[in-house]
């Protein structure tokens, strides 16, 4: 039987040889057809896989801003996505997506998880501009945590924020938290600001300053949060006639 | 006709991206200004007067969306308009050098008209630190972007106004 499964075995070698030789361009074309095939596909599930970790960065933001939206629950909220920003480099605004039609006011403070952000300046029916607290013409009164010592924070044009107005007799310290005060009715209190980081104190100075690192990452601001029902309190008439 | 309606549809779509994607893209503080960009590739071609119709347009489209006041937009762009008609013709004929030119000189005015007016409106203006951060830096974007810009727009008039020469 030896030389009979021998010869089998040579002749079915040399038979798979040839049918291989006749049948593998056909096989290449429809391996490379395959191919594409499965490229096609690979780009698709690649484009999913983005599209979902976009998806899932969005819900991640959206689950943060409603934790914060649970921690005041005093307070009601428009969740409104960030889509623009002002054309002028010079200014700090930015565009989001909801308007007077949603119930978007002037002067209504707007947040984020992290902090403040800024008031609505202008309302479109579906669109607003907000001032974000890093503009040259913007200022907040605020508050330090420990100290309880009021101060006001302003921005300027290159967007940073500078910390003006505090007595000197208060000890400020590099890393203290700022908190909104409420004082001047423009931005309710206790919302949280940022951290002093760089503090000049010259002794024939009236008050201190800082430079002030912001809670909120503007340039990556995605959504944010408008505070409904907060009254804003028109001081003006209050103010003494021919006071600076 | 087409021609004076084209501006509209166009300035509408970069004034768009301009607030959407090109504000957020910042070399130091400076960022490009695509309107700025379109006005001059328009206006240094032969018969560009229309870079006027387009300076006004993008000037009102950017007028909406900026806190600015919205005569400064305007008011910028139309000098740019006037700029590279101003400068048509004068320097060999070339329109990129041309084009160069005006975004230099356009870009400085725009900056120095917005540092004027919000150091007017009682806000602090380190002017040093502004033309650092704010002009030289938008100023390289604008001339990083302001071929592709060109090429776009000689296209948009080879469709709009195919009677011109082009070489």
């Amino acid at each position: 039987m030896d030389p009979l499964v021998t010869a089998q075995r040579w002749l079915s070698e040399r038979f798979m040889a040839v049918y291989d030789f006749f049948t593998l361009p056909r096989n290449v074309t429809e391996l490379i057809q395959r191919n594409m095939e499965l490229e096609d596909e690979v780009a698709n599930l690649q484009s999913q896989i983005i599209q979902l970790k976009e998806q899932l960065r969005e819900a991640d933001i959206l689950y943060s801003l409603l934790d914060f939206a649970r921690s005041r629950p005093a307070d009601e909220y428009i969740a409104a996505a960030v889509i623009g920003k002002d054309p002028s480099p010079f200014l700090q605004y930015v565009i989001i997506d909801h308007g007077s039609d949603d119930g978007v006011r002037y002067g209504m403070p707007v947040v984020t998880q992290r902090g403040l952000v800024g008031r609505i300046d202008a309302v479109t029916a579906s669109a607003a501009r907000v001032q974000l607290i890093s503009d040259a013409g913007s200022t907040v009164n605020v508050t330090l945590q420990n100290q309880r010592a009021d101060a006001v924070i302003k921005g300027s044009i290159t967007g940073d924020i500078a910390l003006e107005m505090i007595a000197q007799n208060v000890p400020l310290n590099e890393g203290d938290i700022l908190l909104t005060s409420g004082l001047g009715g423009n931005y309710p209190g206790d919302i949280l600001v940022g951290q002093v980081t760089d503090i000049t104190k010259t002794e024939n100075e009236l008050f201190q300053s800082a430079d002030v690192q912001p809670v909120v990452d503007f340039d990556s601001l995605r959504a944010v949060l408008v505070i409904k029902n907060f009254q804003i309190t028109n001081i003006s008439p209050l103010i003494p006639a021919g006071a600076p | 006709m087409t021609a004076y309606l084209l501006p509209i549809p166009v300035m509408l779509i970069l004034s768009v991206l301009q607030s959407t994607a090109v504000s957020r893209i910042n070399l130091l503080n400076g960022s490009a200004d695509l309107i700025l960009l379109a006005v001059a590739a328009w206006g240094v071609r032969e018969r560009g007067y229309d870079a006027f119709i387009w300076a006004l347009v993008g000037g009102l489209f950017i007028a909406v969306i900026t806190a600015m006041p919205p005569y400064l937009p305007i008011l910028s762009y139309a000098f740019v308009a006037l700029l590279s008609r101003l400068l048509f013709g004068r320097i060999w004929q070339s329109p990129i050098v041309m084009l160069i030119l005006t975004v230099f000189l356009g870009t400085l005015f725009q900056d120095v008209l917005s540092l004027l007016y919000l150091q007017i409106s009682g806000i602090d203006v380190a002017w040093v630190t502004a033309m650092r951060n704010f002009f030289l830096t938008g100023l390289l974007l604008n001339l990083f972007l302001c071929i592709p810009m060109y090429a776009v727009m000689s296209d948009l008039r080879k469709t709009v106004k195919p009677e011109e020469n082009y070489e």
